[in-house]
């Protein structure tokens, strides 16, 4: 005979919180900032391969932290919902709050559904234009949709990251002193991050339809002199 | 539509156009609507650094239904997708292309390599033109970044994928733009000769077939012409491909209409 335990919701949604708060606090943070021209989003990630930042449509960008496959999984996942959606409709009708929202939808089921919840935090990030905003969608791993209003830290370490960011930068600066104050409140005060533990990508217009663009070692060592 | 999400195993993987057919956002479905525009001239030259195109831009159907149609279209940077064949098919094709290099960049974080763009499209040829009669046979050519090369390839209606190494030619003013072109080719062109040599077979394509757009004087309508080079997809400026036809145009008025003697 089976014996079932009664364990109340609250315990239950109590110990499913910590589980992913502890897989999302083993990985390395991400730092997303508005700049005067465009969206960075700096990531520590040693891998040059294994990438947290991507493109996800023309506007739109895609960060995760946490478990790897997991995240990565919902990023290609994105990429085909932005190409399907832009396939049956036309590429303005590509919005990022959409596909936030169906990210939101899918972590919530399954962090109260699932065999386990998804050990990820993630970003949306969409570069605005004349018939839409500008926008930083965070959507934490049981759901919970965010809109930051000027940057966004995801993983363990959020909230410290995120004071020192704050007191960093308090209006719109260029793409060299935002990143400079992004790698500045990832490393903290007492650590460096080299150029190549960091990935960084951009979502800037520059004429073409895609905006979004990685920046090569090079190019980041370029801005952070 | 929903959050695509896949289990591994039956992940479609990066190639667009299987998630598109299993999701069913596109459908090729057999009608018998034969009489939807078709017909075309769209040639290929290469030359010591790339590939040269030129395409007639008129739809045809039992009368005119456009002269102004885009018959190649950049499918990337790199690479440019020409058509023939039913209109509507041809323009889902090269959208589903575009579309579907984009998403493999997107997915992988890689660019597909020229000839994985034109093997990728061969089982879409096939099941396009074995399942229904509105036939599409496209033309491709790019930049092989990996190999210093423009390259060509051209299809059949089975889906089959061949590279030219010469020139290649796509439509009903073949035969016509094909001895043009056989005529005028050599292993050594520049990208001046290939201009000319591919204006002049689309001229003969134009003069001769009737389902092939010349350019049209009247209308300050031209054929298109690209460039695919190290530097990418260029598309020729409006006066400059009038200017080349006029002087094929005038040559051609002053022999009274005779092409023969020279190439010229």
């Amino acid at each position: 005979m089976t014996n079932y335990f009664y364990v109340s919701p609250e315990q239950l949604i109590r110990d499913r919180a910590e589980f992913a708060q502890k897989g999302i606090a083993r990985g390395r943070s991400i730092v997303a900032a508005i700049y005067d021209s465009g969206i960075v989003l700096v990531a520590e990630n040693p891998s040059a391969s294994l990438n947290k930042i991507s493109e996800v449509y023309d506007r739109i960008a895609f960060a995760g932290v946490g478990k790897y496959n997991e995240f990565d999984r919902l990023r290609e996942a994105g990429i085909r919902w932005a190409d399907g959606t832009g396939f049956t409709y036309s590429r303005g009708d590509v919005d990022a709050r959409a596909l936030a929202n169906y990210y939101a939808q899918h972590l919530g089921d399954m962090f109260t559904e699932g065999q386990k919840p998804l050990e990820v935090e993630i970003l949306v990030a969409q570069l605005g234009n004349r018939i839409r905003p500008t926008k930083l969608y965070r959507i934490a791993y049981e759901g919970t949709i965010s809109d930051e209003p000027r940057f966004a830290v995801l993983g363990g370490d959020a909230e410290t990251i995120k004071g020192r960011f704050a007191a960093s930068e308090d209006s719109l600066e260029p793409l060299n002193v935002t990143l400079k104050n992004a790698v500045a409140a990832l490393a903290g005060l007492d650590r460096t991050i080299g150029v190549s533990e960091l990935e960084v990508g951009i979502l800037e217009d520059r004429g073409d339809r895609r905006t979004f663009a990685r920046l090569t070692d090079n190019d980041v060592s370029e801005l952070l002199r | 539509m929903g959050l695509p999400l896949f289990s591994a195993h039956d992940d479609p993987g990066p190639s667009f156009y299987h998630y598109a057919r299993g999701a069913g956002l596109s459908t090729s479905s057999s009608g018998s609507d034969a009489a939807s525009p078709h017909a075309t001239t769209v040639v290929a030259v290469r030359y010591d650094h790339g590939v040269v195109m030129v395409g007639d831009r008129q739809a045809t159907g039992s009368y005119i239904a456009s002269r102004d149609v885009r018959k190649i279209e950049a499918a990337d940077r790199f690479t440019a997708l020409a058509i023939s064949g039913t209109a509507a098919r041809g323009m889902e094709f090269i959208r589903m292309a575009q579309l579907s290099f984009e998403h493999y960049e997107k997915m992988t974080d890689t660019a597909l390599s020229l000839e994985g763009k034109a093997n990728y499209l061969s089982p879409i040829i096939q099941r396009n033109n074995l399942s229904t009669p509105l036939i599409v046979l496209p033309l491709l050519a790019g930049w092989d970044q990996s190999h210093e090369r423009g390259r060509i390839f051209e299809y059949d209606g089975a889906g089959g994928c061949y590279e030219r190494f010469d020139f290649s030619t796509i439509g009903s003013g073949s035969p016509f733009a094909e001895s043009t072109l056989r005529l005028g080719y050599a292993a050594d062109l520049d990208l001046e000769g290939a201009l000319d040599l591919g204006a002049l077979a689309l001229y003969e394509a134009g003069d001769n077939d009737p389902s092939t757009g010349g350019p049209d004087f009247v209308r300050n309508l031209f054929p298109m012409m690209v460039t695919i080079s190290s530097a990418g997809f260029h598309e020729l400026a409006h006066e400059q491909v009038a200017e080349r036809f006029r002087v094929i145009n005038e040559r051609r008025t002053r022999s009274g209409g005779v092409a023969g003697g020279s190439l010229r």
